[in-house]
């Protein structure tokens, strides 16, 4: 119980010390707006009667987050599951994947955005193609680290495994698999922010979207509406922060830095 | 070069010119639709016919990609050090950018060009945004990694300040300055050309390839994707390569354990 609370003071404390700078800055920034020091700054109040503007009066915030939500989940599970199964089987055969390496060197130098055209073109302006951008986006960084981390598997082990007669499902599942982690979990997170960033340009750029948070901030420019690009900002750094460092750093947490792989950084 | 590298990049080509043979023939008997999806035989002659114009492309992109990667890394490499140093300003800033970090640029585009308007400013103030926290981040966790006991004994044989820096903090925090590097162009790239979407004026690989597709000019969007990764794989391969070997495998971090 003691040590329960201890815990909790201690993740309060923390809390608190990384609201801190925030709320100077804020402060700061409210100060240089009064005193109008910078033109066309919007003040933090301004952005946050925006946000109450937005989600209480006219209800259309959560529909942007909503939808954003959607996209990125679908896209970056598909990313996932399709990076882990290509990459593995790509690494069945070291010969097949040196041959390969290059060519998903050349794929992960293209910047996602630079796939939206090709998707618009082929997949249409709406929803598919914003999906589809969050997938690429994730998909080659994850691909590329499980092969990485299959390569990295300790040779012993595999020789250990094979003696004692390992099928070769059961290789995949209980050596190659785990024994990946180490560099398919960095590349997770590495993958989510790509995602996230596709996630964004893809919805400013595919006409026919009408909901998410990237979709918010290109139409107002069409308005002049500067609060609500800077809410639009806000909601994608506060998204991405929740994501990298909740959602992530949990998940390395609770695996390769338990299982004592990599040491705590 | 030996053998064993030549054979290895014939190994590498040979998957590339298949992928480029299927797109051919799927394109030629119908199996993908040669009007969306062009074809290898359309898109090379015409980068070829259209190569003064593709030059001033690839040199307006690459002049934004080194302008602000750098100042970035000017930046970032000084504000990381004393984030390194000073526990109170590690503090004080890297929940700031913990936070902004995460923001794309691209979704800072319609801002800046509302402020600085179209073209150069806004992607170059965009691309340094954007290099300019992986640098900051890893020169603080890289300085802040040294071994305190190190710095000590430095302090105790007398050593000035310049020195500290230059043969204490420097190698060996390189390995984590090396990584900043890496992650900062990459980010750089990406933004930029991401941002030439949408504020460039007359050109930029970005902007040709939006430019194309608005025409409905596909070869061009495909032809433009090739020389994207052509360019950056052919960077990383290069300047990035050599950066490894003469930082992190000079200063001995990896060196000493083979």
């Amino acid at each position: 119980m003691n040590m329960n609370k201890e815990l909790i003071k201690n993740k309060l404390f923390a809390l608190i010390q990384f609201l801190i700078p925030f709320i100077v800055v804020i402060v700061i920034w409210e100060i240089i707006v009064y005193f109008g020091l910078i033109g066309q700054l919007p003040a933090p109040s301004a952005i946050y009667n925006k946000f109450v503007y937005l989600m209480f009066e006219k209800n259309i915030l959560t529909n942007h987050i909503y939808g954003s939500l959607y996209r990125l989940i679908l896209g970056y599970i598909l990313a996932i599951i399709l990076g882990i199964v290509v990459g593995s089987i790509i690494s069945l055969k070291k010969i097949i994947s040196d041959m390969l390496t290059p060519m998903l060197s050349l794929f992960i130098a293209i910047p996602t955005i630079a796939w939206v055209p090709v998707l618009l073109i082929t997949l249409g302006l709406g929803d598919k193609t914003v999906i589809a951008a969050v997938f690429l986006g994730g998909f080659f960084a994850i691909t590329y680290s499980t092969m990485h981390g299959i390569r990295m598997v300790d040779k012993n082990l595999i020789n250990a495994a094979k003696i004692s007669g390992a099928k070769k499902l059961s290789m995949f599942i209980s050596i190659f698999l785990p024994g990946s982690l180490v560099s398919l979990i960095p590349g997770l997170r590495l993958a989510i922010g790509y995602s996230w960033r596709a996630l964004v340009g893809a919805e400013m750029l595919a006409a026919m979207v009408k909901w998410g948070v990237g979709k918010m901030i290109y139409t107002s420019r069409f308005w002049n509406d500067v609060e609500a690009m800077f809410l639009g900002l806000v909601i994608i750094g506060i998204g991405g922060l929740l994501l990298d460092q909740l959602l992530m750093r949990y998940i390395e947490r609770v695996t390769v830095e338990r299982w004592g792989m990599v040491s705590e950084g | 070069m030996d053998n064993k590298k030549i054979s290895s990049i014939i190994f590498g080509i040979i998957p590339i010119i298949l992928f480029f043979l299927f797109w051919e023939l799927f394109a030629e008997y119908g199996i993908l639709n040669p009007a969306l999806f062009s074809k290898p035989t359309i898109i090379f002659p015409k980068l070829y016919n259209k190569f003064p114009e593709l030059i001033n492309h690839l040199f307006a992109t690459i002049y934004r990609l080194l302008v602000s990667f750098f100042i970035a890394l000017g930046i970032g490499i000084a504000i990381g050090m004393l984030m390194g140093y000073k526990k109170i300003i590690y503090r004080s800033l890297n929940p700031l950018i913990t936070t902004v970090m995460t923001v794309p640029g691209i979704a800072m585009a319609p801002i800046f060009i509302l402020w600085f308007g179209f073209g150069d400013p806004t992607i170059i103030t965009i691309g340094i945004i954007v290099a300019f926290f992986p640098i900051v981040y890893n020169v603080a966790m890289g300085v802040r990694s040294v071994d305190k006991q190190l710095v000590q004994a430095a302090n105790i044989m007398g050593g000035k300040r310049k020195n500290l820096f230059l043969n204490v903090y420097l190698p060996h925090s390189v390995s984590y300055i090396v990584i900043g590097i890496k992650l900062g162009l990459a980010r750089c790239w990406r933004t930029i050309v991401a941002v030439e979407f949408i504020a460039a004026t007359s050109y930029g690989l970005g902007y040709m390839i939006w430019d194309a597709y608005e025409y409905l000019n596909f070869s061009v969007v495909y032809g433009g994707i090739i020389i994207m990764a052509i360019l950056f794989f052919t960077i990383e391969k290069t300047a990035i390569r050599q950066l490894e070997k003469r930082t992190i495998e000079r200063w001995g971090l990896v060196h000493e354990h083979e």
